[in-house]
């Protein structure tokens, strides 16, 4: 298995977020959301698309208190929870 | 963006602190399972022991090396100052996805598993951050 330590071959090249830094949560405001998300997690083998739902919710909370900007949910890849058509896709 | 469903990758977290920064910092989930074309979310904590405010920066590096390219963060906590109140912690969200192209590509065909590493350094004013390959 190749590390990426290739001295002389390209770097890892990092780029910024598309939508930039998610501010801090300093008072903790969405952290509920965080938990069910964390617990659907742990109860549903880590698998993330039994879990979406909370992140949406996740995410939602951010964006009602100002901790990310509002962007309608289908573009952040929650479409078809938005619909509320399972299977679609 | 169409979730690819029948290939499924792990994706695991790291999480280091350069020398100088005295954060607790750590993944809050050891690995998550995803599918090309599908928006995931994923945590990272991390608390400032001290008693003085400090201000952190990361960066980030995804191997395999090849996979990095498919590797998209819609909103992280990445290249841009977080300050810590002393005793503060605080929930690190990255929201990502892995773009739908890694499934057509032939030298993808054997990655099931990616793995994010994220490295804490201090900021200082002045101070120039060694940031490999980010300029």
């Amino acid at each position: 298995m190749s590390t990426a330590m290739n001295f002389g071959s390209k770097s890892f090249q990092p780029r910024p977020p598309d939508k930039g830094s998610f501010p801090l949560d300093h008072f903790g405001e969405c952290k509920s959301f965080k938990e069910k998300f964390m617990k659907c997690l742990r109860d549903n083998r880590f698998e993330n698309a039994l879990c979406r739902s909370e992140s949406k919710d996740y995410l939602e909370c951010r964006m009602e208190r100002q901790l990310m900007a509002q962007e309608p949910l289908e573009k952040l890849g929650f479409g078809d929870l938005m619909d509320g058509k399972p299977g679609r896709n | 963006m169409v979730p690819v469903k029948d290939r499924i990758i792990k994706v695991t977290f790291n999480a280091d602190v350069h020398a100088s920064l005295q954060w607790n910092f750590r993944p809050q989930q050891t690995e998550i399972y995803v599918v090309p074309g599908e928006t995931a979310l994923a945590f990272y904590k991390a608390k400032n022991p001290t008693d003085k405010p400090v201000i952190g920066i990361s960066t980030y590096n995804v191997v395999p090396f090849e996979a990095g390219q498919y590797f998209n963060k819609i909103q992280c906590f990445c290249f841009e100052e977080q300050r810590l109140n002393p005793q503060e912690e605080v929930d690190m969200p990255v929201f990502f996805y892995i773009d739908p192209e890694f499934a057509e590509d032939p030298r993808m065909v054997n990655v099931d598993l990616i793995t994010l590493s994220y490295t804490f350094f201090e900021a200082k004013e002045g101070q120039k951050l060694p940031l490999p390959g980010y300029n």
